[in-house]
């Protein structure tokens, strides 16, 4: 009997250190790896962006290839929420508290961040690099978000300007898709234009479920514009364009870095994408950056699966967890999510294969200094074939 | 006023894809009253073997198309074979459940094999270039598929009508025991139907494939010319070609002149009010079953 109490105590000392263990340590980290979670549409209807999680993940399987970040390898968790924010919810929530991730990176969809940026800023598990220009993840800031893509906001911005200083055009329109990735188009516009005096002459708002095009394009052709933005998804912007030279209405085309990946956008278009001019926001896919380079060869090259395009989206991948890296990389080993929180306000022009990216302590008052980390995209436009032509250096927007 | 002409037009042209589902749709419910959901997959699975078949394999486009026609009169044929026939205690509405089944899963296969980034179909009219009626313009491709979806409506008519198959598909969807005791081969019938409704949904694809091709490139064709049938009354075919042009044209003036953001909608709402005053739609004769 004696023996038994002996070994009932002994068992509740185990448990009690062994709670006090788990609560000491840093959730998703341990002594050889680090679990970063990640959503992403593998199927359903913005499936074309799956890329981005499938490029994050060899971009860390490199780096766990390269020996990993201060010996601990990179555990990266993804799964496919079909763009759907219910199931974003559902499997964040599941990986969070069954397996329990240090950070998430990425992350496809505005409506998909949204449906979770409450539950883990409750949390206090930091989030970086949320994979689209949304306004709300600066609106109000967050200690433990820290946005990386430049907002579709500032792209409407940038072309607004070439189109009105560099090209001289006046009546500029807009047809976007019809919720906060449209209207974020939208609103950056309309201030742009406003500084120079001059209106949307149409705005044709897209719904995802219209497929004919006549309506939005009629729309534009009646308003006279000579400049047609476009926010909305490739496939629209395809029916748009196509629609339009049907009707023998030939504007000039400016669109978001969505639609950027040219040589895709030139192909299903039959060619019609020719002469588009587009935002972007990382090194283009053929650019001799040594950096781009060497991710094309050891990330894209040795990890990715077969039939993978090294386009645009892939790539995004890893310039959306360029930051989180890095931050990770300067915590040393004493890598906790305060740590790298202040790792990552302490960034400054840090470049990686898109624009620089720096961040400041939080302060409520500076949302776009403190957590919005890069400011700059340049402009390119489609050649024959898909292929780029740059057309500005970084412009940085404030 | 050319607005308004170019705005019909428009209707029109973008009604005849929904006619070419709707008539795929009626086939299949007049002879077994199942409607079914997998229609637009079907046509879909077809197309993306059609273009398997040009883009990998370079077969030429008039060995393609046929090909892809063939595919899905099999495809129909199996799928009721395999499928349908095997169901247990069938009703109704269990089909119906199953062809929602089925839908999942041909559009899981052909996002799994094809991948998910826009693809476009070769063909030889390019859907970007136009025919212009004076200040009117109407695409190339849509005048082909005008004329192939009343092509198809009239043929199908007179099939129904006249021909001994058709008639024998009629009394199967009337009543399937008295058919079988007059000698017709009920499941065959059932194949049969299911096999040509397919062909008639994948002409539907091929023509809308030219423009942009995607897994989901289906789903609002498909339930556009659902709605069609369900105006038309489900078991009409010229019904449900008028309903098609119906949707079209209203969908197109709605968005041009009252909202564009409705405009999607606004084939549901038609639905709605046609079924409220008359609820056997606007072609069918009121047919009630005998107990």
């Amino acid at each position: 009997m004696k023996g038994k109490g002996m070994w009932v105590l002994f068992a509740m000392v185990a448990l009690v250190f062994g709670f006090q263990t788990g609560t000491m340590a840093e959730e998703g980290v341990t002594d050889t790896e680090i679990h970063i979670g990640q959503w992403g549409p593998q199927t359903g209807p913005a499936a074309p962006w799956g890329s981005v999680a499938r490029g994050t993940d060899a971009y860390f399987k490199m780096i766990n290839a390269e020996g990993g970040i201060h010996g601990r390898k990179l555990i990266h968790h993804m799964f496919d929420d079909a763009y759907n924010p219910a199931k974003t919810k559902a499997g964040v929530k599941e990986l969070q508290e069954g397996i329990g991730m240090f950070a998430w990176t990425s992350g496809v969809g505005t409506a998909c961040g949204l449906s979770v940026k409450d539950y883990l800023m409750e949390r206090k598990i930091p989030w970086i690099g949320p994979s689209a220009g949304s306004l709300h993840w600066i609106t109000p800031p967050q200690k433990y978000l820290f946005a990386v893509y430049p907002l579709y906001y500032i792209e409407a911005k940038a072309l607004c300007r070439y189109a009105v200083k560099e090209m001289g055009k006046k009546r500029i329109a807009i047809a976007y898709q019809n919720d906060d990735y449209g209207k974020n188009g939208l609103k950056g516009a309309a201030e742009e234009l406003e500084k120079y005096g001059l209106e949307l002459v149409a705005q044709v708002p897209v719904e995802k479920a219209d497929t004919d095009m006549k309506p939005h394009v009629m729309k534009m052709k009646k308003a006279n514009a000579d400049v047609v933005l476009l926010w909305v998804t490739p496939v629209h912007a395809v029916r748009i364009v196509g629609t339009s030279h049907a009707m023998k209405f030939q504007p000039q085309w400016m669109s978001t870095s969505t639609c950027s990946d040219f040589p895709l956008m030139y192909k299903i278009s039959k060619g019609l994408w020719q002469g588009v001019i587009a935002a972007t926001f990382g090194e283009l896919p053929d650019s001799d950056n040594a950096l781009l380079q060497k991710y094309k060869k050891d990330a894209y090259g040795k990890f990715a699966a077969k039939g993978e395009r090294w386009g645009l989206f892939f790539y995004a991948g890893i310039l959306f967890s360029e930051p989180l890296v890095e931050g990770i990389k300067r915590c040393g080993r004493d890598l906790t999510r305060e740590r790298l929180v202040k790792e990552l306000e302490g960034l400054k022009d840090f470049k990686g294969i898109g624009g620089k990216i720096s961040y400041a302590p939080l302060d409520l008052a500076e949302p776009y200094k403190s957590r919005q980390g890069q400011k700059e995209v340049f402009l390119v436009k489609c050649l024959e074939d898909g292929k780029y032509e740059k057309l500005t250096g970084w412009m940085r927007i404030e | 006023m050319m607005d308004f002409i170019q705005t019909v037009v428009s209707g029109i042209a973008v009604g005849s894809s929904y006619a070419l589902m709707g008539l795929a749709m009626v086939l299949i419910y007049k002879t077994s009253e199942v409607v079914n959901f997998a229609q637009g997959e079907m046509a879909l699975i077809s197309c993306f073997m059609t273009y398997m078949v040009l883009e990998y394999h370079g077969f030429s486009f008039y060995v393609a198309f046929p090909g892809g026609l063939v595919f899905a009169a099999f495809l129909g044929f199996f799928l009721e074979f395999a499928v349908l026939r095997r169901a247990k205690e069938p009703n109704v509405l269990g089909m119906i459940i199953i062809t929602i089944g089925l839908e999942m899963i041909l559009l899981g296969v052909v996002s799994w094999k094809f991948g998910a980034d826009p693809k476009t179909m070769p063909f030889p009219i390019s859907p970007w270039d136009s025919v212009a009626l004076g200040a009117v313009f109407v695409s190339a491709l849509e005048m082909l598929t005008f004329v192939v979806a009343l092509t198809v409506m009239v043929i199908l008519f007179l099939f129904l009508r006249y021909s001994k198959l058709g008639v024998a598909m009629k009394a199967t969807q009337q009543n399937q025991m008295a058919a079988r005791l007059m000698g017709i081969r009920t499941n065959r019938i059932l194949m049969i139907t299911w096999g040509i409704s397919s062909v008639v949904g994948c002409l539907a694809g091929l023509l809308i494939a030219p423009t942009t091709m995607q897994p989901y490139m289906m789903w609002d064709p498909m339930l556009k010319g659902f709605a069609a049938a369900v105006m038309g009354g489900m078991t009409s075919l010229p019904g449900s070609v008028f309903g098609a042009y119906i949707i079209g044209i209203i969908e197109n003036l709605f968005g041009g002149y009252v909202s564009i953001e409705f405009k999607s909608v606004v084939a549901f709402a038609i639905i709605v009010l046609v079924l409220c005053i008359r609820p056997s739609g606007l072609f069918a004769r009121h047919y009630v079953k005998k107990v």
